[in-house]
């Protein structure tokens, strides 16, 4: 079991979700690059253009431990990320399991992505506000005391430190991304995990993957947010389960 | 009074803090909200509890970030500090703010309410403002200044490039100014030697008495060579620019209709010669003799070049040079308009190492014996000291084109020059006074000994000064016969306009080997002075002072 922190977290927002699995599963845990604990100096801005790029690092961890029947779980952008390593090597996976998922987060003509163009620039704008080092909530201290990194570490918060640059790179690529034509490629069978009032994937948009995903199921959650691992452990625990349950495990056929 | 009037209440503590205080429920649902956060937003409570969540509250990024960072982050770690939020207040003004936030659990662990406080950070957030902008521009500068570093490095590079290209031009042009001085001082000196040996071998078989078949023929043997290596060294003063040149008005087109007879017969029957002439080809002014050898040395090197025979072609044209072309060159070659005239063969061609080296005297491919290695470099002396230009383009196995380019002449009405005839007829003297000047002795002899043979009376001197004494004493001098290079301080021509002082319109003959000197500006001879090149033969010499004592050269 493969699982894939989304924006803005790593791979510490599984911690509530794993245990219910590690005596079943082999959980496989990372970070994307510039996040977490991973090497951002690895972090390229040609390769990482697109969701492609870390799609191709999900099938290197698969190849590099020779990962097989692989159910992947991914949060957010990594349920996209999942899905497109899984066109690319289907053979490597067994199901898929979208927590959150968008395959455009900006409206287009009639579809609802329940964001304008502005609001990412909005966004981007915000995130400088945040990556200052004395306010921030990831980055280590940037301006003044490059030094003394242990003052960044007690100033900031410990989980999801992201590098600035990368963050706002991840969150353009995130939010500007449309992956709606690659969805009835999908051949892997797929849980889609939607949460109540999710301001970052609406409900419109899990039922249009739902609509667009062959042999794909919904689950519309009672846990609000964008984040039911961690707000809503058990519900996302149970949904799972009776997913991976299903007898009709096999390979979904479109 | 009560005396706990007098104490702050814990209300007053909390409504009018410096700081905003909310309570929300895990999904963010406001459950109590103190009265400086009212204010700051321009809400009523009653608005706000049981109805609005904290996030809504937020401008659009804060809300993205309020789910994707914000509650996952305080879910793991508990608490959050230090996030920086902008509120949406009821008239539509952002507040930036500062909010630290601690959650609450229930006996169980699980999360039950948010415990929210907000700094007023409108100062900071200017000020952090300011302070990212100050870091892009030191950012950006420092950029720049690597930017231009790098181009700096690359600048010097292509500078070095360029120096290091003009300093392999230089070498080029000095190697070929040092070859050119080197054989020009031998040219010069063999050349004397020559002359002395022509004058005596002409002195051998005027005076051989009749019968002696077998002396006569080795004197015609010995004079034949002595040609040969006249020839020769006409080459290398060709070569280093010395040569005196005469140049006049050339129709090149003439000029090689005028050749086809000779080529043909050069080139024999296994070459195919073909000539295109250009329709109104400008006129240029060269030396014709030496444009005829240019043309001829090429066309030797291409038969030679097509051992299996093949196409010779002379091709006439009006060309023109432009700066960028000329700003290639080794050499200086002013812009402008130019005459062409190209020889191309469909012969063996050279590679580009041959075809550095191919205008260096004594350079050759021949075989040993077959090739002096120095018709290419007459044509290159000749054309440089012409003020034109020779190109050369070469690919093995297909052929050579070379090009002559002679600066088109301008505004000269005199018509074109026609070839000297070859063989000037044998003309004696009557018994008019020349001055020989001459410093080397046994030219001056020759010289003297020739002049008289022909039927002049010679008066004879090895300097200037001794020459203008002997004018004091036979004012009778009817022709001046000198040497361009005298020792004693005064040169031919110095010497020549003393005598013209004193005997105006005294007709003066120069002699020389080579010419970088007074009589000659830019290799040429001046207009209306006459020169007899070195080695010279009696006959040359006859034909030459009888047309200038008769006023008709």
């Amino acid at each position: 079991m493969l699982f894939a922190h989304g924006y803005g977290c790593d791979q510490n927002m599984w911690r509530f979700i794993t245990p219910a699995f590690e005596a079943r599963y082999r959980i496989v845990l990372f970070d994307h690059v510039g996040h977490g604990q991973s090497d951002a100096a690895s972090f390229d801005r040609v390769r990482y253009g697109a969701l492609d790029g870390y799609a191709d690092d999900v099938l290197a961890i698969c190849r590099e431990l020779d990962l097989k029947d692989v159910i992947f779980v991914g949060h957010s952008v990594s349920a996209m990320i999942g899905l497109l390593a899984a066109i690319r090597e289907p053979e490597r996976f067994d199901r898929l399991v979208l927590i959150g998922p968008s395959p455009r987060y900006i409206n287009d003509g009639e579809y609802v992505g329940g964001f304008k163009q502005e609001d990412i620039e909005g966004l981007l704008d915000f995130l400088d506000s945040n990556h200052l080092g004395w306010s921030s909530t990831m980055a280590p201290v940037i301006m003044g005391t490059p030094d003394r990194p242990e003052l960044g570490e007690e100033l900031t918060n410990s989980f999801c430190r992201t590098d600035p640059e990368i963050a706002k790179h991840f969150a353009r690529v995130t939010f500007l991304s449309d992956n709606r034509t690659d969805l009835p490629k999908v051949r892997t069978k797929a849980l889609i995990l939607q949460c109540s009032q999710d301001a970052i994937a609406p409900e419109a948009v899990g039922r249009y993957i739902h609509q667009n995903l062959p042999g794909s199921q919904f689950v519309l959650m009672r846990a609000t947010g964008h984040c039911p691992n961690l707000s809503a452990p058990e519900e996302t625990i149970a949904a799972m389960e009776a997913f991976l349950r299903d007898p009709a495990s096999t390979k979904a056929v479109a | 009074m009560d005396p706990g009037a007098l104490i702050e209440t814990a209300e007053e503590l909390y409504e009018s803090a410096p700081c905003g205080y909310l309570s929300t429920q895990p999904d963010g649902t406001i459950i109590r909200v103190n009265r400086t956060f009212l204010t700051w937003i321009g809400m009523d409570r009653k608005d706000l509890v049981g109805h609005k969540c904290f996030q809504d509250l937020l401008n659009i990024g804060g809300k993205i970030f309020y789910d994707t960072h914000f509650a996952p982050l305080l879910r793991m770690q508990g608490f959050v500090n230090e996030i920086a939020f902008d509120l949406i207040c009821a008239d539509g003004r952002q507040l930036p703010v500062l909010a630290n936030t601690v959650q609450k659990l229930d006996a169980a662990g699980r999360p039950m309410v948010h415990r929210i406080t907000l700094f007023n950070a409108t100062d900071r957030r200017t000020y952090e403002r300011e302070l990212l902008l100050a870091r892009r521009k030191a950012e950006e500068a420092t950029e720049q200044l690597r930017r231009l570093n790098e181009t700096l490095e690359l600048r010097v590079a292509e500078e070095v490039a360029e120096r290091m290209k003009a300093e392999e031009a230089l070498r080029q042009a000095q190697k070929m100014e040092a070859v050119g001085q080197l054989t020009g001082g031998i040219a010069h000196d063999f050349n004397n030697l020559l002359t002395i040996i022509v004058g005596n071998i002409e002195l051998l078989q005027r005076r051989l008495p009749e019968g002696h078949e077998r002396l006569k023929r080795a004197a015609e043997h010995a004079m034949e060579a002595t040609r040969r290596a006249a020839t020769l060294t006409h080459r290398l003063l060709a070569f280093s620019r010395r040569q005196p040149l005469d140049p006049k008005p050339i129709d090149a087109n003439k000029l090689v209709a005028g050749m086809s007879e000779l080529l043909r017969r050069t080139l024999g029957e296994m070459v195919m010669l073909e000539t295109v002439l250009a329709g109104g080809l400008w006129r240029t002014q060269a030396d014709p003799n030496q444009l005829e050898n240019a043309i001829l040395n090429l066309a030797v090197n291409a038969r030679d070049a097509m051992p299996e025979g093949g196409r010779l072609t002379i091709e006439t044209a009006n060309a023109r040079l432009d700066e960028a072309y000329v700003q290639g060159l080794a050499e200086p070659v002013p812009p402008g308009q130019y005459v062409q005239v190209s020889v191309s063969d469909t012969g063996t061609g050279m590679d580009k190492a041959t075809m550095e080296r191919v205008f260096e005297p004594f350079f050759t491919t021949k075989e040993a014996g077959k090739g002096t290695g120095l018709g290419l470099s007459q044509v290159y002396g000749f054309v440089r000291q012409s003020s034109g230009h020779v190109r050369i383009y070469s690919e093995l196995g297909e052929g050579t084109t070379i090009k002559i380019y002679l600066p088109r002449l301008i505004g000269s009405d005199e018509g074109t020059a026609e070839i000297p005839s070859q063989a000037p007829a044998m003309v004696k003297g009557s018994g008019e006074i020349i001055l020989v000047v001459e410093d080397e002795p046994s030219l001056r002899a020759y010289a003297v000994e020739a002049l008289r043979d022909l039927g002049y009376r010679v008066l004879e001197a090895a300097d200037g000064r001794e020459a203008l004494s002997l004018v004091e004493q036979h004012p009778e001098v009817e022709l001046l016969f000198t040497d361009v290079v005298l020792t004693g301080g005064m040169n031919g021509r110095v010497l020549a306009d003393e005598i013209t002082q004193r005997k105006p319109g005294i007709p003066v003959l120069y002699t020389t080997g080579y010419t970088a000197n007074a009589i000659v500006h830019h290799g040429r001879l001046d207009p209306g002075m006459h020169l007899i090149g070195k080695p010279f033969t009696y006959a040359e010499l006859a034909a030459k002072v009888r047309r200038m004592l008769d006023g008709t050269a």
